[in-house]
């Protein structure tokens, strides 16, 4: 039905098949945009935040999404500034994940901060003492570069390409996206590091409090660091999650080890970034602030474990995977590493976020938990709905995978030459 | 972000940031405004036929844009840096210059079966043309691209008095499920359209006379690898669309490939075949 759109010799299932595919996603994110109405007109009594527990969920959803999202802009500045054209491969699919990662990011802050009709407020009259502004101005800005990146993707759809306007102007942008790719690594870096710094000044909560270099703290480099690791993992990551779900090749085994080569390679400079500073803080800066390491692990269930875990388990063994020739050979050993680096990421900044909001540091104060309402939960996964909604789509009418096609042309060959050597 | 904003004043940290945020701005909107003001241009100097065809080019298989020399042997491989416009390579000059092409004795090319009158140029989106007396150029569908679409289901010609480009769209055909595009191998201007049963498909007043016309088009003894070639990808295509190995050892084509095939993807296979991306 609607074959006309589909890029010309790439199969997709049939139209029957995608609905009954996003059915379940639509029904979820109308259920999550319920949930988000409720908080946006009852207000935030809805969620099981409260002033003490002012970060949750939503933000541990917006740090998380936002970091596995890097992989557009470190693709985007491989291939463009430093010519890795192997990234040719997958550049338009780690557009589209930045911008479900951005926008959706975007989305969960508004209805977290509240008042959507005044988000105009925060670029009018910001707190300039705010890194929070720092932040916004430059997600803002990033996700408007992610979408003008988009933009060519749309018009090469088939009937958008027919259209002689369409043709040319995307044509034209995409001539010209180096100055996006450029423009959208200084944002990311700015604005991975502002997340980072966020925490790292909070100096009432010395669990999070780190020194740093001028006005940064040290959490502002190790953001952009982790975010740049784990986006090319990420990238892989969802290459092979729709390869296996369309049951379709599209990228080279090549392509995997580069990205797992970069990954690894970054995440490794990450590993003895964070160690360093765990053992500046453990030794200097939290005794500095009346508070020895060990007593922030003694509150159950957040024992030294998840220090472990997140730069042992993964963090150091993701990356020697990543960085042993031999078993970045094996699709099996790449994707557990890849996953295992995005899960590492994630536990990152669930202890930045959740973590250090629930440990007390003041004398009178006590431990807190938190536990999200369900009307957060049906936020959260309306943004993962969304996400995949937003990629099925793009997957089946756009080409997200350049190399799809003459892949599938690879294969023919290689079956005709099978049937040739079965025949003679 | 204001200057007269609350908490703001004139320091570096402000100013830096500022600066910062507005030379992005100022980037991203010169870089939409060049885009507008650019495709303007193109559109107004009537480029689109041009960059669909570099478009279409680039998103052809790596295997599908080699030189014509490597079809005849003299690389064993190279991309074409000039989307099968010879006219502007100066690698191609040079080559042609040094190994003039040989003459042919016969009148015709005999490949699988189809021939290849050896009176005009070929194109390898399986169009021809051919020189007339009166200075014009006859433009029609190689026996390969006659036989993919068969009898088209319908046939879209420009009018008489319209532009074409080298390599622009000459006409579009409708076979099946495929919408074609077949790529025209002069610029000029129509002057008659014919039919299929007429053997061509356009007559074209030529912008350009000389060998310089025709220099971007296959002929002579480049046709026969270039078909052995095509009959290669011709097999490839149909078994990646599902459709069995297409040729025992000196089989032929069939008239009408499109109905011997009912189940394969017809759209696909045309594509590749007329270098439609």
């Amino acid at each position: 039905m609607d074959k006309e759109f589909i890029t010309r010799g790439l199969r997709r299932s049939s139209t029957g098949r995608f609905l009954l595919w996003i059915l379940p996603w639509a029904a979820l994110l109308v259920f999550g945009l319920y949930c988000a109405g409720l908080c946006l007109v009852k207000g935030l009594n809805q969620t099981n935040m409260d002033n003490r527990f002012a970060f949750g969920l939503w933000i541990f959803l917006d740090l998380t999404v936002i970091a596995l999202g890097a992989g557009a802009f470190l693709t985007g500045f491989l291939l463009y500034i430093l010519k890795i054209d192997e990234l040719h491969a997958v550049i338009n699919s780690a557009v589209v994940i930045g911008v479900v990662c951005y926008s959706g990011a975007v989305a969960a802050l508004m209805v977290d901060v509240g008042q959507p009709l005044r988000s105009w407020f925060t670029f009018w009259y910001p707190n300039v003492h705010s890194m929070l502004t720092e932040v916004t101005f430059c997600i803002s800005c990033y996700l408007t570069v992610l979408l003008i990146e988009y933009l060519p993707i749309v018009l090469r759809n088939r009937k958008l390409h027919d259209v002689p306007s369409f043709l040319v102007f995307e044509h034209k942008l995409h001539n010209l996206v180096y100055v996006l790719a450029g423009v959208g690594t200084f944002l990311s870096f700015f604005h991975q590091g502002s997340l980072g710094g966020l925490y790292g000044v909070l100096r009432g909560r010395p669990f999070a409090f780190r020194e740093g270099l001028a006005v940064w703290p040290s959490t502002f480099f190790l953001f952009i660091l982790s975010a740049a690791a784990v986006g090319p993992s990420f990238i892989l990551l969802t290459t092979k999650l729709v390869e296996t779900l369309s049951r379709k090749r599209l990228v080279r085994p090549a392509v995997y080890r580069l990205l797992a080569r970069v990954s690894g390679l970054l995440l490794s400079v990450y590993v003895l970034a964070k160690t360093v500073d765990t053992l500046v803080w453990i030794n200097r800066t939290s005794p500095g602030s009346g508070f020895e390491a060990w007593q922030y692990y003694s509150w159950k269930p957040f024992g030294t474990w998840i220090l472990f875990a997140e730069i042992v388990v993964f963090g150091l063994l993701p990356a020697l995977v990543m960085l042993t020739p031999r078993l970045r050979m094996h699709t099996g050993w790449l994707v557990t590493a890849a996953a295992m680096a995005c899960c590492g990421v994630a536990l990152n900044r669930f202890v930045m976020t959740v973590q250090t909001l629930a440990l007390p540091t003041l004398s009178f104060d006590s431990f807190v938990s938190y536990y999200p309402s369900w009307q957060e939960i049906g936020t959260f996964l309306a943004v993962v709905a969304y996400g995949v909604l937003v990629y099925s789509f793009s997957f089946r009418y756009f080409s997200l995978f350049p190399e799809e096609r003459e892949l599938r042309l690879e294969a023919a060959a290689r079956e005709e030459e099978t049937a040739l050597a079965g025949r003679y | 972000m204001l200057p007269w904003i609350y908490g703001f004043n004139w320091g570096a940290g402000h100013i830096i940031f500022l600066g910062a945020f507005y030379a992005v701005l100022t980037a991203v909107a010169a870089t939409i405004v060049s885009a507008v003001v650019r495709s303007r241009r193109a559109l107004l100097a009537d480029q689109a036929e041009a960059i669909r065809w570099h478009s279409d080019f680039e998103s052809l298989p790596a295997c599908d844009r080699v030189c014509r020399h490597v079809l005849t042997g003299e690389f064993l491989e190279r991309q074409c840096p000039h989307a099968f416009d010879c006219r502007e390579c100066e690698t191609h000059a040079k080559l042609i210059e040094r190994h003039p092409l040989a003459r042919v004795p016969e009148q015709e090319e005999d490949a699988f079966g189809m021939a290849f009158p050896l009176d005009r140029f070929y194109h390898r989106g399986h169009t021809w043309a051919r020189l007339e007396k009166d200075g014009t150029v006859l433009v029609g569908l190689d026996e390969l691209g006659a036989r993919l679409l068969g009898t088209p289901d319908a046939l879209r010609l420009p009018q008489p008095g319209e532009r074409v480009h080298a390599n622009g769209a000459a006409f579009h055909a409708r076979r099946r499920d495929a919408d074609v595009r077949v790529v025209c191998p002069v610029d000029g201007e129509v002057v008659e359209t014919g039919s299929a049963e007429r053997g061509w498909y356009l007559r074209v007043k030529p912008d350009r006379s000389g060998p310089m016309a025709f220099r971007h088009l296959l002929r002579g003894t480049e046709i026969k690898p270039w078909i052995q070639r095509e009959m290669e990808r011709l097999q490839l295509a149909l078994t990646a669309e599902g459709a069995a190995p297409a040729l025992a050892d000196g089989g032929v084509p069939v008239a009408d490939i499109a109905a011997a095939y009912p189940a394969a993807d017809w759209d696909a296979v045309c594509g590749e075949m007329f270098l439609e991306g």
